[in-house]
């Protein structure tokens, strides 16, 4: 079977109808991501028992597959009650599952910065939340651009795991058309390039924002 | 120990100090007592446990055993709400420790409207009020970044006077500075030692001792070993320790 480009590019718009659904779940689930691994961090370094707590789950979300995460929460869930629909899945299961290295991310983008900086908002009589706030996020987010936008690029390349539980992305509607036709090369290579284009573009993005952030931290 | 001259309750009241890193003994049956309007100066070779002193005064560091008393509240491990106390208790550090991402304006009212909950404007006020103390006002909208360590150092110094603290501690504040540098900061220390502050400061700047100090305590091995006005210690140390570390000072 030869490649025909021509129907290569009629399957384009069909493939694109999902990317809206592929765009807003992997914004939702980076924003997700980012706000509970956030979360996981700074709890984790709030007690030491609190601490030994969030360690572990973070380890456990590290170390097991994002498809077995996905299977959990879409067939497992169920029999204890919790029935969630196929999106919702997988914006909650790409949240928690880029939660686990992000929080190792701010770990690392906390620990860079100098201590005498928390030493200097607690002798001023700040709260902790203060200081997390109006001191170390704020320093901490230059450190942390690079390897976050990382993270994003890697959630969007992600989003094809959720075509198993047949959330309508861009893959699933590809599959679709490959299995109707029984022509897979040319909707898997648009697939492939709709999200080589994507992500070249995230990439940049974040690569201009870290650009600006240096910058600004050279004054 | 000679009793502290002052009718007032004391400022800073220390009993029994005592605090370990593992088994180095860091700081050993402390008893130090500051009156208000008290400035003393404690100096001491390196690790006699200078800094953890003052640190344990705002509550840094956590002692292990004994009582510290700070305008009239114990503190410790479990004092509630620690971090309202720290306002009254204001820090400089040698290394300045300044916020890089904030301004000059900012790094001194940031803790005026989070702590103090004040608005941006009246933090302002009070703000430039102080930077016009250390002699700087027109440096406001600067970033730390671009001024020299003097200059950081009395911002420094602006920024915990912003909270209107009833002691001030000061831990080596001209260690990290150039030698021209330091006296810009002496000089605004002295001028706050005038006004009656409460100091304890901790630093080997021996002519500021001399001319500020009510009192002089040295520390060796995590002791205070001897405690005196500026004249009497620099002329007649009584301890050994003490005269030798003077020696090489001078």
């Amino acid at each position: 079977m030869k490649f025909n480009l021509d129907f290569a590019l009629s399957v384009v718009p069909t493939i694109l109808t999902g990317l809206f659904t592929t765009l807003w779940i992997t914004v939702a689930a980076c924003l997700g991501a980012a706000v509970l691994g956030f979360t996981f961090e700074i709890l984790r370094r709030s007690n030491r028992w609190l601490g030994y707590v969030m360690r572990f789950l973070i380890d456990v979300i590290r170390s097991t597959p994002v498809l077995v995460q996905l299977y959990f929460l879409y067939f497992v869930m169920p029999f204890y009650g919790v029935t969630l629909s196929a999106v919702v899945v997988g914006v909650v299961g790409l949240s928690v599952y880029y939660s686990g290295y992000l929080a190792e991310v701010f770990k690392g983008g906390i620990d860079s910065v100098d201590t005498g900086q928390f030493e200097a908002g607690k002798a001023l009589g700040l709260r902790r939340r203060d200081v997390v706030w109006s001191i170390i996020a704020p320093q901490m987010l230059r450190n942390v651009v690079a390897p976050m936008g990382n993270y994003f690029v890697s959630a969007l390349k992600a989003t094809p795991y959720l075509a198993v539980i047949a959330v309508p992305e861009m893959l699933g509607i590809a599959l679709e058309l490959g299995a109707n036709s029984f022509r897979y090369a040319e909707p898997m290579i648009a697939v492939g390039i709709i999200f080589l284009i994507l992500a070249v573009g995230i990439n940049q993005l974040v690569r201009m924002l870290e650009k600006r952030m240096l910058a600004s931290s050279k004054r | 120990m000679k009793p502290v001259q002052n009718s007032t309750a004391p400022a800073v009241k220390i009993t029994g100090l005592n605090k370990s890193y593992g088994s180095f003994r860091a700081l050993q049956d402390i008893d130090l007592s500051v009156a208000t309007n008290e400035r003393i100066v404690i100096c001491g070779p390196s690790g006699s446990g200078k800094s953890t002193l003052i640190r344990c005064v705002n509550q840094l560091e956590t002692h292990d055993s004994g009582t510290i008393e700070v305008n009239g509240n114990v503190l410790g491990k479990k004092t509630p709400k620690m971090y309202t106390l720290r306002r009254d208790i204001g820090m400089v550090f040698q290394h300045f420790n300044l916020f890089p991402h904030l301004t000059v304006l900012e790094n001194c009212t940031l803790a005026l409207r989070k702590a103090r909950d004040m608005t941006r404007e009246q933090a302002n006020e009070i703000a430039r009020h102080y930077l016009a103390r250390v002699r700087i006002p027109e440096q406001q909208d600067k970033y730390p970044g671009q001024l020299s360590g003097g200059q950081q150092q009395r911002v420094a110094i602006a920024r915990a006077l912003c909270m209107s603290p009833k002691v001030m501690l000061f831990d080596e504040p001209t260690s990290a500075l150039d030698p021209e540098m330091i006296k810009e900061v002496l000089e605004v220390m002295t001028d706050l030692a005038r006004d009656g502050m409460t100091m304890l400061c901790v630093t080997h700047e021996m002519g500021f001792a001399r001319t500020v100090a009510d009192r002089v305590i040295f520390m060796d091995a995590g002791r205070i070993v001897e405690q005196a006005d500026p004249e009497t210690f620099f002329t007649a140390p009584s301890h050994p320790r003490a005269r030798q570390f003077l020696s090489q000072l001078l």
